[in-house]
């Protein structure tokens, strides 16, 4: 009979306890635990989420995880995405909605060799190019169509390989070019011993075909329950804290990332130089989606002539009604 | 059920069933957006009519030969009625699960692409490396055969070949031979070679005592044994064998493009709209990559009956 009640009165002080319990949040990310999401690890190693009253769990992506699945099945209250990729969901059917857009700029690149002669985009025809899927296709797709150049193969097209997530197809000279981002891939191959010189590099931000990268989405159905748009608020707010504090101190954001990374697979010289470059990426940016800069991604993918990514222009795919909230 | 087929005769009771099983099907395709609640259980009666509609024709003894198909193409019925039926009452999102029609409308309007993707994965992948693997394995079981301690030494070679494990043999072959169709027939020849291996050794042994020494009393060579003996005896197991190593051939070419493929190939075509979020084109590879491999099967199956007609295997 003791052991009855004392059960009961712990059962009963537990409930009690969950009424005043933080609000879950998971955020799927869409690769590895790495510098690329330092905003977030910071604001749960600094205490911000706490200060926001949110139980936040950091999903890590991989090589066959794609976050719009994830967030369709329930995955996830939340998901970083690149806008390409995110909008050709919400066509597909899936309606997801861009709350945040802590990045920026563009940060991928096409790093090709430069004994292959290749001094501009037209120089690509006949050439055999890298380029990674799972939605990271999309803007090399609409830079080719708006090029004119075909992405069938053949002496006045370009052959495009699948590359996987890492830079072997340029080293083994599979591939002329290979895609890679500023502050991933291109370290890499300079890390396997090519020098700088030896290639040439073409950022998407200055072929003027850069699309947004990493923002924050959520499904379109749960911004109608005003107890979760409540939590993206505060959730926002507290990650863009993070992201700040990041920006200011590289060195101190790489450090708690490799305390998070559950594989033990990330170096530290990989990772500050990684978050170095990530801060350039987040500079000028509060969280907020600006909507001039949504509206060039929009035209790069609509300007895909015959192969476009979206056929037409989305509606109602971001809101500024979170970071609005968030950063007042 | 039972008593309704003995009363009626086992004829009209086919009929009967096969009857309501249409009205039962049309019935729950057609009242599934409006009735969700009760899909379930016009799927549920559907099966149950279904399985009354095979024990039916199972105990027709003038049924005509195509009434062996009755029952795979009930259960095939039930499965996609109840798939189209339930994936549209529950308004299940077609990023998680697309419905039959929709997967039969992508796979129409997008037959040049699979079949490209066919000819890539299936054609030149898979079918390449399977040839030269069986080959490969039938030198080695030769010499294996002739020779006893390369016996004893290659086969557990070819046992720790097998069983090393796709995802890590497949990046190196593309590294080794470069991301077309070449690493996906090296990978396959990997797959296939120790499977055909063990099962030509042991077809190869499988003659009596009896039978190698009327062959030695007819003062015929090593050669000729082997020739007109012994390969003729193994055929059973080397069908079992290239039966086996199909479907892993499929498998290895398929899988082997998941880590660097040019834009074309069945593997391709699953991780890139799998990545596009576009699950109806996924379910349309599949259905490519099923036909093709019931196709090799059912092939071998025939090739099978044609040339080992001997074996108790198969009798009718």
């Amino acid at each position: 009979m003791n052991k009855f009640l004392a059960g009961a009165v712990a059962a009963l002080g537990m409930s009690a306890g969950s009424a005043f319990a933080a609000d879950e949040v998971r955020l799927q990310l869409q690769w590895v635990t790495q510098a690329q999401f330092a905003g977030y690890y910071v604001a749960l190693e600094n205490g911000y989420y706490g200060e926001e009253d949110l139980d936040v769990t950091v999903l890590p992506g991989g090589p066959d995880i794609a976050p719009p699945q994830v967030l369709a099945g329930g995955g996830a209250d939340a998901m970083l995405n690149w806008m390409p990729s995110a909008l050709a969901a919400r066509e597909k059917g899936l309606p997801v909605v861009n709350i945040a857009q802590p990045f920026k700029s563009s940060g991928l690149m096409l790093t090709c060799w430069k004994d292959t002669g290749i001094t501009g985009p037209q120089d690509f025809k006949g050439k055999t190019i890298g380029v990674w899927f799972f939605g990271n296709e999309y803007p090399f797709l609409s830079w080719m169509s708006q090029e004119g150049i075909s992405t069938n193969g053949g002496d006045d097209g370009v052959t495009v390989l699948k590359q996987g997530f890492n830079v072997d197809p340029l080293l083994q000279r599979q591939a002329d070019c290979i895609s890679t981002m500023t502050y991933n891939e291109y370290g890499q191959v300079l890390d396997a011993g090519v020098a700088e010189d030896e290639l040439v590099t073409f950022k998407y931000e200055d072929m003027g075909v850069a699309t947004l990268e990493d923002g924050i989405y959520v499904l379109e159905e749960n911004l109608s329950d005003p107890a979760f748009k409540d939590k993206m608020v505060r959730f926002v707010r507290a990650s863009m804290k993070g992201w700040k504090w990041a920006e200011e101190n590289p060195m101190e954001a790489a450090m708690i990332v490799l305390d998070n990374d559950e594989t033990g697979a990330q170096t530290e010289a990989h990772q500050v130089r990684m978050m170095g470059e990530i801060a350039k990426l987040t500079a000028g940016s509060n969280g907020a989606l600006d909507p001039a800069d949504f509206d060039r991604t929009v035209a790069t993918l609509l300007a895909g002539g015959s192969d476009p990514v979206i056929t037409a222009a989305p509606v109602g795919a971001w809101t500024s009604e979170i970071t609005d909230a968030a950063l007042n | 059920m039972r008593r309704f087929s003995e009363a009626m005769g086992t004829t009209i009771s086919v009929v009967v069933f096969l009857l309501m099983f249409v009205v039962i099907a049309l019935a729950a395709l057609g009242r599934a957006e409006s009735d969700g609640g009760m899909a379930l259980l016009w799927v549920a009666l559907l099966a149950y009519i279904g399985w009354q509609f095979v024990d039916a024709l199972a105990g027709w003894a003038e049924a005509p030969s195509v009434g062996r198909l009755a029952a795979p193409f009930a259960l095939g019925a039930v499965v996609l009625i109840g798939w189209q039926t339930i994936v549209t009452a529950l308004d299940v999102p077609s990023v998680i699960l697309p419905a039959p029609s929709q997967i039969a409308v992508t796979f129409a309007g997008n037959l040049r692409t699979l079949w490209a993707d066919f000819v890539q994965t299936i054609l030149k992948g898979a079918m390449s490396g399977y040839v030269v693997g069986c080959a490969l394995a039938f030198g080695m079981a030769v010499l294996v055969d002739r020779y006893d301690f390369l016996r004893r030494g290659l086969l557990p070679v070819g046992n720790f070949m097998a069983a090393l494990p796709i995802v890590g043999t497949a990046p190196i072959l593309v590294m080794w031979f470069g991301f077309d169709w070449q690493s996906k027939a090296a990978v396959v020849v990997v797959m296939v070679f120790f499977p055909m291996l063990v099962n030509i050794v042991a077809g190869l042994a499988d003659t009596t005592a009896m039978q190698r020494d009327l062959m030695r009393t007819y003062s015929a060579s090593y050669w000729q044994t082997l020739i007109t003996l012994r390969l003729p005896a193994a055929l059973p197991f080397v069908f079992n064998g290239l039966k086996v190593s199909a479907t892993l051939a499929l498998i290895g070419a398929i899988v082997a493009e998941f880590f660097g493929s040019p834009t074309v190939g069945l593997g391709f075509r699953i991780n890139a709209s799998l990545g596009q979020l576009a699950l109806d084109m996924v379910w349309s590879v599949i259905v490519v990559a099923a036909l093709a491999g019931s196709l090799l099967y059912g092939f071998l199956t025939v090739l099978e009956r044609w040339l080992t007609f001997w074996h108790p295997s198969q009798r009718r």
